[in-house]
């Protein structure tokens, strides 16, 4: 019990971290980002580059991950979303922007990276063993509360800094906060930075637990969609409350049916229609975002 | 346009795809188009059920479930009961039809991204439950099923038994392409009836639509079940045509794929999705020798398309026209 | 004169708090009522109520003695209670003639299936819509403008083309939402000119709205509401000198109330 309540933490907190970024996008620029996943996974071979290749420290590593993909976040809403958004008739075009920009994104990481499974070497070596109730690597240990140290970061940075703030008033009410003198072009980049710069983080976290291959960064947005709306698109408390919903569930259902299989996932997801089709707006978030 | 003219034009349409384009493979012998453009044919037949959805006013990314389900409804009954592929067909689109009836109800009142997300789970959910049910042979799927046999009345053969036929490729051209026509026929007549009046009307208000006295919920229920009935039929011909069904024939990339058709060929036009399909299916098609550059390429086009006609590329011919175009919200 | 709507007891909480409470008054038919009340009095609510557009939490409506709360927006306006809306609800995408033709819906006879194949019944409607929605478009004076796109049209314009999608149903009750918001003096004339004359066509009429004067000229009788509740009910002169109505007013704000 102990051993499926630790792994379903530390589970939650990498889920949480990549809501919160496809979170954060989807409140300011009412854009469901399908590229969240192969941010991750870009996230996760520029760590595996420093870190494993260029045996830089693993900081080091993190940071570079943390850098590219803010960069490569700030260009694609730069770039491509706040054009097509200005212009398109209907706004459900940034999906299909979107979905266009996922399988740029493979592609790159599939021509620079190539479509192995890549590993790194452990960061720290060790298991932490409590009387075989709770065995858990020191690796693990360590990479979960650095999420969660990311979590509480975020969380602290959008509630009492300056572009926090300004964020949040994005996420509001956009036209007021124009009027209020945000810059929302300039505040809407930094956002979609900020949100792809959250998936590069895991995925330079967990790079050096599962490793990272090229072919993971659909199924990793669809994740990140469902966990997004068990809490409620948009809403930052919602995002993490999916976030360690979804880790526990995968944990506690893989360890009760493990024999089972794939039902695991079947049973997740058909809850979570009969879920969102009674309680659509999530668990906190507004009647139709 | 006059009725002439407009009759002149469907003629020169049933003629390039029934006569013209079998003509043009026979001569230059290109004989795996047959294969390419049969799988565009059902795929925007897929598609338009998606289109459907759009205009009404819903995100639909969910249509791969259904394409699943009718592949695996027709495959089990062709090769565990000995039904006839004929038969089959419409069973699997109206069965796809009540599924979605059952599902359309409660999540059809979502809007937005919430109905669009319901739908990318639906998709998953279909996948994974074809994996675990006794009756679908897991994820070694359901092989080898028979072609479809022949049609006769009164010893008249009405269509030959394609197991017979020495290439049963063109067979499978003229299928989908007649069962193609069929559809969009259908959508246009659909469309510019006052039905599609009333589909508009929800899409662009919901609230003000119930309050002329639409009944709203029966009507977003009618769209989904014709949506979800092609999305079965275009399923079912695509399991015959490759003989096989698995749980992963239709996946979210699938329904992702659905979605981009509509996108792409402009959601305010009707023939928006065959066009939409056509491109996007030839252009990945055709850069396939480009080798590994090919999803590289593909996907560069793709947003440079997006970034200059944000509205789909039928937009082109009407904004030139100086004209609304339908989908205006 | 009839008692057509009644309006008994009806109450609506939403959580902790109560918008409408234990409101009752009758409409009489073919006549011209009013709701007022200062912001947040619970006029809208009322509105949405009546239109079944929200679930009662108390009392009940009747419409010619049967009771039709709580059903679906659509049964409502089928047994003719209609409702347009205070933000100038249109489809903006269409052009202003189809706006009309299609709020023919409810007269419709055929199904569904009959306009996919267009059966005689659909034909027939389709062309006794037109030349309704033509008729009511010159009646409102949108004739000259049937032909533009609902988005580009202005206000004024908009408001006569929501009374007319409401007219298209063939109403016995119109409930008009703020039809004179955001109008300038002449353009609040002439709807109230328009308004008349839909009465006169033998449409009952139930009105929310804010502008004092407007209101004054055109209602036959008027209900004040306050924090929910009915405070007043009369004609246009003893609501004007009602006590407990001018005290409400000046109460909550200080808001020209054109008395």
């Amino acid at each position: 019990m102990e051993q499926v309540l630790a792994n379903g933490l530390y589970l939650g907190a990498q889920y949480a971290l990549i809501a919160l970024g496809l979170t954060l996008i989807f409140a300011l620029m009412n854009v469901l980002n399908f590229a969240h996943g192969q941010l991750y996974v870009l996230g996760g071979f520029v760590t595996y580059t420093i870190y494993g290749q260029l045996e830089m420290p693993f900081v080091a590593a993190l940071f570079a991950a943390a850098v590219t993909l803010a960069l490569v976040g700030g260009l694609m809403e730069r770039f491509l979303f706040r054009t097509v958004l200005k212009r398109s008739v209907r706004e459900e075009s940034t999906m299909l922007l979107a979905a266009g920009t996922a399988f740029f994104l493979d592609a790159i990481i599939l021509l620079i990276f190539g479509e192995k499974q890549r590993g790194v070497p452990k960061i720290v070596d060790g298991v932490f063993n409590w009387d075989f109730r709770l065995i858990m690597p020191y690796d693990r240990i360590l990479i979960g509360f650095l999420a969660i140290f990311a979590i509480a970061a975020f969380v602290l940075y959008m509630q009492y800094s300056k572009t926090g703030r300004a964020l949040r008033a994005l996420a509001q009410d956009r036209v007021a906060a124009q009027l209020m003198g945000v810059n929302v072009d300039r505040y809407s980049m930094i956002g979609f930075a900020l949100g792809a710069m959250l998936a590069g983080v895991v995925g330079g976290l967990l790079v050096t637990i599962t490793g990272v291959n090229s072919g993971i960064g659909g199924p990793i947005s669809i994740k990140a969609f469902m966990m997004v709306m068990i809490g409620g698109a948009g809403v930052i408390s919602g995002a993490i409350a999916g976030g360690f919903i979804l880790g526990m569930l995968e944990s506690v259902g893989l360890s009760v049916l493990h024999s089972y299989g794939d039902i695991t996932y079947l049973m997740i997801f058909a809850s979570l229609m009969v879920f969102l089709s009674i309680r659509p707006q999530g668990l906190m978030g507004k009647p139709w975002g | 346009m006059t009725r002439t003219t407009k009759i002149v034009g469907v003629g020169a349409v049933l003629a390039i795809l029934l006569v013209g384009i079998p003509a043009l493979i026979n001569i230059s012998g290109r004989w795996d188009l047959y294969y390419t453009l049969t799988s565009v044919a059902l795929l925007s037949i897929a598609s338009g059920g998606v289109w459907l959805t759009f205009y009404i006013g819903r995100i639909n990314i969910g249509q791969g479930a259904y394409a699943l389900m009718g592949g695996y409804v027709s495959a089990i009954l062709v090769v565990k009961y000995g039904v006839s592929f004929w038969l089959t067909l419409p069973i699997a689109g109206l069965f796809c039809g009540a599924v979605s009836v059952l599902i359309g109800i409660p999540i059809l009142r979502l809007r937005g991204v919430y109905f669009a997300m319901i739908t990318l789970v639906l998709t998953e959910v279909a996948r994974l439950s074809m994996l675990a049910l006794p009756i679908t042979n897991g994820a070694k799927g359901i092989t080898n099923i028979p072609l479809p046999g022949a049609v006769e009345v009164f010893g008249l053969t009405l269509i030959p038994d394609f197991a017979t036929l020495s290439n049963a490729k063109p067979a499978f051209y003229y299928l989908s392409i007649v069962l193609m026509i069929l559809c969009f026929a259908g959508l246009y007549r659909l469309v510019n009836s006052r039905l599609g009046k009333l589909c508009r009307s929800l899409q662009q208000n919901e609230e003000l639509a119930s309050s002329i006295g639409v009944n709203i919920a029966y009507l977003r229920v009618v769209a989904y079940v014709i949506s979800s009935f092609l999305g079965g039929i275009g399923g079912a011909t695509f399991a015959a045509i490759s003989q096989s069904v698995y749980p992963s024939s239709f996946t979210i990339a699938d329904s992702i794929n659905f979605m981009l058709n509509c996108f792409l060929g402009g959601l305010g036009y009707v023939f928006g999705p065959m066009l939409g399909t056509l491109v996007l299916y030839f252009g990945w098609d055709l850069l396939f020798q480009t080798g590994e550059f090919q999803l590289l390429i593909f996907s560069t086009v793709l947003i440079a398309l997006i970034l200059a006609l944000p509205n789909g590329l039928l937009s082109l011919r009407f904004s030139k026209a100086g004209k609304e175009s339908v989908g205006r919200e | 004169m009839s008692e057509l709507l009644q309006v008994i007891g009806l109450t609506k909480r939403f959580g902790g708090l109560t918008a409408v409470n234990n409101v009752s008054f009758s409409v009489q038919e073919h006549e011209i009522l009013s709701v007022i009340g200062p912001n947040g009095a619970g006029k809208s609510t009322l509105f949405k109520l009546i239109a079944s557009f929200l679930r009662t939490s108390g009392g009940e409506v009747r419409f010619r003695g049967e009771r039709i709360s709580n059903l679906a927006p659509h049964i409502t306006a089928r047994k003719g209670i209609v409702r347009t809306f205070q933000e100038t609800t249109i489809f903006k995408g269409m052009t202003v003639r189809e706006n009309v033709v299609i709020a023919h819906h409810l007269r419709s006879k055929a199904s569904l299936f009959g306009f996919f194949i267009e059966s005689p019944a659909a034909a027939r409607d389709e062309q006794e819509f037109g030349r309704s929605a033509d008729q009511i478009l010159e009646f409102l004076d949108l004739g000259e403008i049937k032909n533009e796109v609902a988005s580009n049209l202005p206000q004024g314009h908009l408001r006569a083309l929501g009374i007319a999608i409401g007219l298209s149903t063939d109403p016995t009750v119109l409930l008009l939402d703020e039809p004179f918001a955001g109008m300038n003096h002449d353009e609040t004339r002439r709807a109230v000119e328009m308004v008349r004359s839909v009465r006169d066509r033998g449409v009952t009429l139930l009105l929310v709205e804010h502008d004092m004067s407007a209101v004054m000229k055109i209602s036959d009788r008027i209900v004040v509401l306050n924090f929910g509740e009915k405070i007043a009910e009369g004609t246009p002169e003893e609501i004007q000198s009602n006590e407990s109505v001018i005290e409400a007013y000046l109460g909550i704000e200080d808001e020209s109330i054109g008395l």
